[in-house]
């Protein structure tokens, strides 16, 4: 039964851990930057919803798409005005220039926040029920099934809508993309928007199950990057599927091995995938 | 041959300092000359081969509990603690660089940050080592001598690049880094190079490492195996100029330089304000100050747009 | 040289599958010492797929190759290019931050027999091997600003410098000008008259012509002909698979 119980809590967490990787995946199919500053985000969407849900009374769960909104609108001016500016230099100054907004932000954040732990506590955020004796948080769940819809909306997207073909386009021809019309700039800047929103949400039912402080964005960065790795960049049910593999990896550990372990199985899983498959199916997008 | 009169001059110069400055300089000047080690033995494998390692705080924490428990657990000179280090991280290096370094540009770079993550996660659960809590070193009160060791170790990894970027080895290395298929059928061979590359930089790293297990006198697995001292390495050799001899220590300097001054001036924001010089110097000067020095003198300041123009969407 | 000497370069059977297709599909063929033989067929034929399979970028599914009568399909490139295999690449592969000198160094360096250990000899014979094939003038400048023949150029120095005893070209004169591809024919035998033996992948078929002692053609990876230029190019066989495609 215990087995059984942290099973179900592996894969309900592990629906929220492939929401933060889908943002990742997102951003890096599309983009080719592996954003090192994506797990900030999260942290700065926590905030935002926690803001309004202890400023202004909003719901955490109604205060979710304004947060997204928000992140959205951030996500979009980083990358309109700033990291268009490099997009064609080197994998490496990508990586280095990403790192650095992190700072800023994990820094920013500590000096308007505070560096103190906040929790989003909504009054029914113990409430849970049980089924066949297995204990199912309400607020867990809701997380689930939150993610498994934005993988949906973002599926429905890239593939049926016109501006997601315009992404899919930009993606695999720059060159192409702007004989279609579509102005790169402007794709790049909604991708990572979108991919900042999705990091909002993330960020906002993090806050709810867990709790924020401004440094916990590197742990996510790299939480992100691991899933983003074993979902693959192609299909976001996928990367929702390497959330719900690292989730459930990880409290398996922690209940054999210990908490320790946690650390170990997700990168050892990490270094496994990425050696035993080859590095040229990922990029598929 | 002028990088070496550079070199000898600049070490001589830095070897007086100690007699001239007070304690406070000597904490700051130890921690600055070992975190250009570290940024200089990055450069062999990052900036010369091209593969952007995550993975050295593996070799330095390597380098730190190897040294920590020969002299704590088998009371060991430190001489022979810091072999035993070096010795652990350059097999680290061997075992881990053959199947990582088939991996090519974001995935060995992930890969690499993986492993540092889990050794430290695995060397938190030895109880040799300490375990959770950590190691406590004999204390000594020598910073003249820490000094004066991080210095010579310095000198000694900085010849070594010297002589990497005039070598053979050195041209084997760079073709990998520009194009490892055609290094590979013009001849070179480029597992072995890579993983020699990695082996050299492992050592240099896990020596830093033991010197400053030893000046520090208490490590624990968290400090010695932090992600984000790999990550200062990487920005202080691309600040400078990765895969060039000198860029990777002005770098350094001038950047544990601005930090020092940032977090004395304003303690606070000190960390805000590095992450914003980052952005800007990836923005203004992505092929690090090296480069820098000589497009000046060929564009003028236009150098500066010049670089935006070329990499801006 | 005695009779029973073994071909430069021999294949039996030599194949390679891609997930489904197919695309050398058990060649046979052999180089004799000095030979210049053309490889010829329409685009997608699978000769950049041969020549990377005796180069060692690619491992074939089957078959056997021999370089002087020892086998080599199992040995990784640069060993490759010790025994004396050099080659050029379709899609170009400078090393594009690297000097012109610097890229023709490395050849220099780790080329035939490991190459030349003195990084100072190598770049002097760099600079030579860039004088012969035209880019004496063009020492320092950076790869990546080379226009398109210049980085042909570069290429066929690169190759040259490792001091083959094979020299497989593939599509050196593809978007040359007619002067400048009857230089780079002139090139071609030079290099010859110094004893390399040579395997040419072109489409210019003047060239072919002028150039080969013999003729392969391959079609979706078969081998469809071989023999003299002037036999091959007239077979109806290849003229409808190769040449009537062109002509079309
Ligand atoms: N790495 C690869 N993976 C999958 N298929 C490949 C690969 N390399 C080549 N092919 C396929 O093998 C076939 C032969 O390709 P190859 O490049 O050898 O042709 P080619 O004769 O050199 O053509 P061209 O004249 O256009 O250069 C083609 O259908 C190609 O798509
Ligand atoms: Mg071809």
């Amino acid at each position: 039964m215990l087995l059984v119980q942290i099973l179900v809590n592996g894969v309900l967490l592990g629906g929220l851990y492939g929401l933060m990787g889908l943002g990742m995946a997102l951003v890096w199919g599309v983009l080719n930057v592996v954003n090192l500053a994506h797990g900030a985000l999260i942290m700065l969407g926590g905030y935002l919803t926690y803001y309004l849900f202890t400023g202004l009374g909003i719901d955490p769960f109604v205060a979710l798409p304004i947060a997204a909104l928000g992140m959205f609108v951030i996500g979009y001016c980083l990358q309109r005005f700033i990291l268009n500016l490099i997009v064609r230099s080197a994998m490496l100054n990508t990586l280095l220039i990403t790192f650095g907004l992190s700072v800023v932000i994990t820094y920013l954040a500590q000096l308007l926040f505070s560096a103190d732990f906040r929790t989003i506590n909504p009054t029914y955020s113990g409430a849970n029920f049980a089924v066949a004796g297995i204990t199912i948080p309400v607020v867990s769940l809701a997380a689930f099934v939150i993610a498994f819809v934005l993988a949906g909306a973002v599926w429905w997207l890239l593939n049926e809508m016109t501006i997601g073909r315009a992404i899919r386009a930009t993606a695999q021809n720059l060159t192409a993309a702007r004989l279609y019309g579509v102005d790169p700039r402007n794709i790049y800047a909604l991708t990572f928007g979108i991919g900042a929103a999705l990091a909002g949400v993330a960020g906002g039912l993090f806050g709810i199950l867990t709790h924020l402080t401004p440094y916990v964005g590197a742990t996510l960065t790299a939480k992100s990057f691991v899933i983003a790795i074993i979902g693959g960049l192609s299909n976001p049910f996928k990367v929702i599927l390497g959330g719900i593999v690292i989730g459930v990896a990880e409290q398996l550990a922690s209940l054999y091995l210990g908490p320790t372990y946690i650390d170990v199985i997700s990168f050892g899983l990490l270094v496994v995938v990425l050696v035993v498959r080859p590095a040229r199916s990922l990029r598929a997008a | 041959m002028i990088r070496l009169a550079i070199i000898l001059v600049g070490a001589a110069i830095l070897a007086c300092l100690p007699f001239f400055t007070g304690a406070v300089f000597m904490q700051f000047a130890i921690n600055a000359l070992i975190l250009a080690v570290l940024t200089q033995s990055w450069n062999i494998i990052g900036g010369f081969t091209g593969y952007v390692s995550f993975g050295n705080s593996t070799f330095y924490g390597l380098g730190i509990y190897g040294t920590a428990v020969a002299m704590v657990k088998f009371s060991l000179p430190f001489a022979v603690g810091l072999g035993c280090g070096a010795v652990l991280a350059v097999l680290a290096a061997l075992l881990i660089g053959i199947p990582i370094l088939r991996l090519r540009g974001p995935y060995f770079a992930i890969a690499t940050l993986g492993l540092a993550a889990a050794t430290g996660a695995l060397v938190s659960t030895i109880d040799l080592a300490g375990a959770n809590t950590g190691l406590v070193l004999p204390l000594v009160r020598a910073d003249t001598m820490f000094y004066e060791l991080a210095l010579g170790l310095l000198l000694v990894c900085t010849l070594t690049v010297l002589w990497i970027a005039t070598s053979r080895f050195g041209a084997g290395l760079v073709a990998i880094r520009e194009d490892e298929d055609a290094a590979a059928t013009m001849g070179v061979n480029t597992t072995a190079y890579k993983v020699i590359a990695l082996m050299m930089s492992a050592f240099f790293t896990a020596i830093a490492g033991g010197i400053y297990a030893y000046w520090i006198s208490f490590i624990d697995p968290s400090s010695a195996f932090d992600p984000t001292l790999n990550v200062r390495m990487v920005i202080m050799a691309v600040f400078g100029g990765p895969g060039t001899v000198l860029g990777p220590l002005a770098g350094s300097f001038i950047l544990s330089a601005v930090y020092e001054v940032l977090s004395s001036w304003i303690s606070t924001a000190a960390a805000l304000l590095f992450g914003i010089v980052i952005v800007l110097a990836v923005i203004f000067t992505p092929r690090g100050i090296a480069d820098v020095l000589v497009g000046v003198r060929r564009h003028g300041w236009r150098y500066l747009t010049r670089n935006i123009r070329e990499n801006r969407l | 040289m005695s009779a029973a000497e073994p071909p430069i370069l021999q294949a039996k059977g030599l194949t390679k599958r891609f997930a489904g297709l197919v695309s050398v599909d058990h060649v046979d063929f052999s180089l004799a010492r000095n030979e210049i033989l053309g490889l010829i067929g329409p685009n997608g034929a699978g000769k950049t797929t041969l020549v990377n399979m005796i180069s060692g970028t690619l491992r074939p599914s089957e078959g056997e190759l021999a370089f002087k009568g020892e086998r080599i399909d199992t040995l990784p490139s640069y060993r490759r290019a010790h025994l004396g295999i050099a080659r050029t690449f379709q899609v170009m592969k400078p090393f594009p931050g690297l000097s012109t000198l610097d890229n023709v160094a490395v050849g220099a360096m780790f080329g035939t027999g490991g190459g030349e250990k003195s990084r100072a000899k190598a770049r002097e014979k760099a600079r030579e091997w860039l004088e012969f094939t035209g880019l004496g003038n063009r020492l320092e400048a950076s790869a990546d600003s080379l226009g398109g023949p210049d980085r042909k150029r570069l290429e066929f120095a690169k190759a040259l410098a490792m001091e083959p005893e094979l020299l497989l070209l593939d599509e050196v004169m593809a978007g040359l000008t007619a002067v400048e591809v009857d230089q780079v024919v002139e090139l071609i035998k030079k290099i010859r008259d110094q004893g390399v033996t040579i395997l040419v992948i072109e489409h210019v078929i003047k060239a072919i012509r002028s150039l080969s002692d013999r003729v392969l053609v391959l079609h979706h990876g078969e081998a469809i002909a071989e023999g003299d230029p002037a036999t091959v190019l007239e077979n109806p066989q290849v003229v409808e698979a190769y040449l009537g495609k062109r002509r079309a």
